[in-house]
C-alpha cells in the first residue's frame, strides 16, 4: 500500500472529529444563539451554510490546482487520485454554493439569479470542474488522463482569482467580503458562527478528501490485482 | 463496517438535537400569530403577531409614537407603538409586531416591530445543502470501508505466487 494512503487512514479520524465538533457547534451558534440582521431578518443564517460551501469551492480547487502542479512534477498515481477527489468534491460544493447562494437571493435580492459578476464566475467555475470529470471519462489512458486533467486544472485555475476578487474589481449585487484588510463589517455575535463553520467546513473537505482518495485508490487497485487475475488465467489457458 | 454505522447514528442523534433546539428557538422568538388566532385565543403572555398595516389607518400620536390597524384575512386589530416607528413601518406593509394584547381596551401595546420572518428560506438552505452533504460523506465512507474488505479478500497475489 502507497506511504501516503497509510498516512492518510492514520490521521483522518482526527479531521472527521475536528469538522464534527466545529460544525456541530457552528451551528449551534448560528441557528439558536446569533442575533437576527437587521435588514435582512432570519434569513442571514444563511450565511453560516452558504459561505462556508463557496469557500470550500475554491479551497477544493486550490487543492486541484496544487495536485496537478504535483503530479506532473512527480508523477504520483497517488496524487492524482486526490486530485480527481478534490475535483469531484470541489463540484459538490460548488453546486451546494450555487443553490444555498440563489436561496439567500430571493428574499434580499428578489430574485433566484441575476448575471451578476460573482455568480457568473462561480458558475464557470462549475462548469471547468465538469470539464475537468468528464475529460477524465473520455480517455482510457490512465497515464495520458492524469496528465492532460492535470494542465487541463492548471488552466482553469484563471477563474479561481476572478471569482475571489470579483466583488472588489466590479460594481456587483453580491455583498463585498466581510474579513478583509479593510476591517470587519460583521458583527461579532455573527462572526463567531461563520468562523467556526467555515474552520469545520475546511477539515470536513480535507476528511472528505482523505476519504474520497482512499476510494479513488482502493478502486485502482482492485481493478489492478483482477487485471492481474485474469491475466494468470489467459495464460494457463 | 459496525464502526461506521454507530459513528453515523451518533452523527445522526447531534443532528436531531441541533434541530430540536433550533425548533426551540422558532417557536420562541420566530413562530408569529395572525390577529384573528390573537382575539381568539387573547392570550396574556408577550406574543409575536403578524399582519398588514391597513391603508388610511397609520398616524403618529402626538406624544411620539404610532397607532396603526393590523389586519389578517379576516379581522384586525389596533396596535400602539410607543418608540420611534421604524422604516418598515408603512401602509399596506406587511410585519411583525412583539408586544401583549389588553382585552379590556382591545388595544394592541407592542414593545417592538421587526420583520416578517421567512425562516422556510433558512430551512431549505439547510436541508438541501445537509442531507445531500451527509449522503454523499456516508456513501463515500462505506464504499470505502467495503474497498478494504474486498481489497483483503482478493487472492490475486496468493494465486500468482503458487503459480510460480
Amino acid at each position: 500500500m502507497s506511504a501516503l494512503i497509510r498516512k492518510i487512514r492514520q490521521y483522518e479520524g482526527w479531521f472527521g472529529a475536528g469538522a464534527g465538533v466545529c460544525i456541530a457547534s457552528g451551528l449551534y451558534l448560528g441557528l439558536v444563539t446569533s442575533p437576527p440582521d437587521y435588514y435582512q431578518g432570519e434569513v442571514v443564517r444563511i450565511m453560516y451554510v452558504h459561505v462556508p460551501f463557496a469557500k470550500t469551492a475554491l479551497l477544493a480547487y486550490a487543492v486541484l490546482f496544487i495536485g496537478s502542479l504535483w503530479y506532473l512534477w512527480r508523477r504520483d498515481p497517488v496524487v492524482d487520485n486526490m486530485c480527481h477527489a478534490a475535483a469531484g468534491i470541489g463540484a459538490f460544493f460548488t453546486v451546494g454554493g450555487l443553490i444555498t447562494g440563489s436561496i439567500w437571493a430571493k428574499p434580499t435580492w428578489n430574485t433566484w439569479w441575476t448575471w451578476d459578476a460573482r455568480l457568473t464566475s462561480f458558475a464557470v467555475l462549475l462548469f471547468i470542474l465538469i470539464g475537468y470529470l468528464m475529460l477524465r471519462n473520455f480517455i482510457d489512458d490512465a497515464e495520458k488522463r492524469a496528465r492532460y486533467a492535470a494542465v487541463f486544472a492548471i488552466v482553469g485555475f484563471v477563474d479561481l482569482p476572478i471569482v475571489y476578487f470579483s466583488v472588489e474589481w466590479w460594481r456587483t449585487l453580491h455583498q463585498p467580503l466581510s474579513v478583509s484588510v479593510r476591517g470587519l463589517s460583521i458583527a461579532p455575535g455573527m462572526l463567531v458562527p461563520l468562523i467556526l463553520m467555515s474552520i469545520g467546513f475546511s477539515l470536513l473537505f480535507t476528511y472528505m478528501l482523505m476519504v474520497r482518495t482512499q476510494m479513488l485508490y482502493l478502486q485502482r487497485l482492485l481493478e489492478a490485482k483482477r487485471g492481474r487475475l485474469l491475466s494468470i488465467y489467459v495464460q494457463a489457458e | 463496517m459496525k464502526n461506521l454505522y454507530i459513528r453515523w447514528v451518533g452523527i445522526l442523534l447531534g443532528g436531531i438535537i441541533i434541530v430540536l433546539l433550533s425548533m426551540w428557538r422558532y417557536y420562541q422568538e420566530v413562530m408569529t400569530i395572525p390577529p384573528e388566532q390573537l382575539l381568539r385565543e387573547q392570550p396574556a403572555r408577550t406574543v409575536r403577531v403578524q399582519g398588514t398595516v391597513k391603508a388610511g389607518s397609520l398616524m403618529k400620536g402626538k406624544t411620539g409614537g404610532v397607532t396603526f390597524h393590523l389586519i389578517g384575512e379576516k379581522e384586525g386589530i389596533e396596535v400602539r407603538y410607543a418608540g420611534e416607528a421604524p422604516d418598515n413601518v408603512r401602509e399596506l406593509s406587511s410585519l411583525v409586531v412583539v408586544g401583549s394584547w389588553d382585552p379590556s381596551t382591545r388595544e394592541f401595546t407592542a414593545h417592538q416591530i421587526s420583520l416578517r420572518p421567512n425562516y422556510g428560506f433558512v430551512v431549505a438552505a439547510y436541508v438541501i445543502s445537509f442531507v445531500p452533504l451527509s449522503l454523499f460523506l456516508f456513501r463515500m465512507e462505506r464504499s470505502v470501508a467495503l474497498l478494504y474488505n474486498e481489497v483483503k479478500q482478493e487472492t490475486v497475489y496468493k494465486e500468482e505466487w503458487q503459480g510460480e
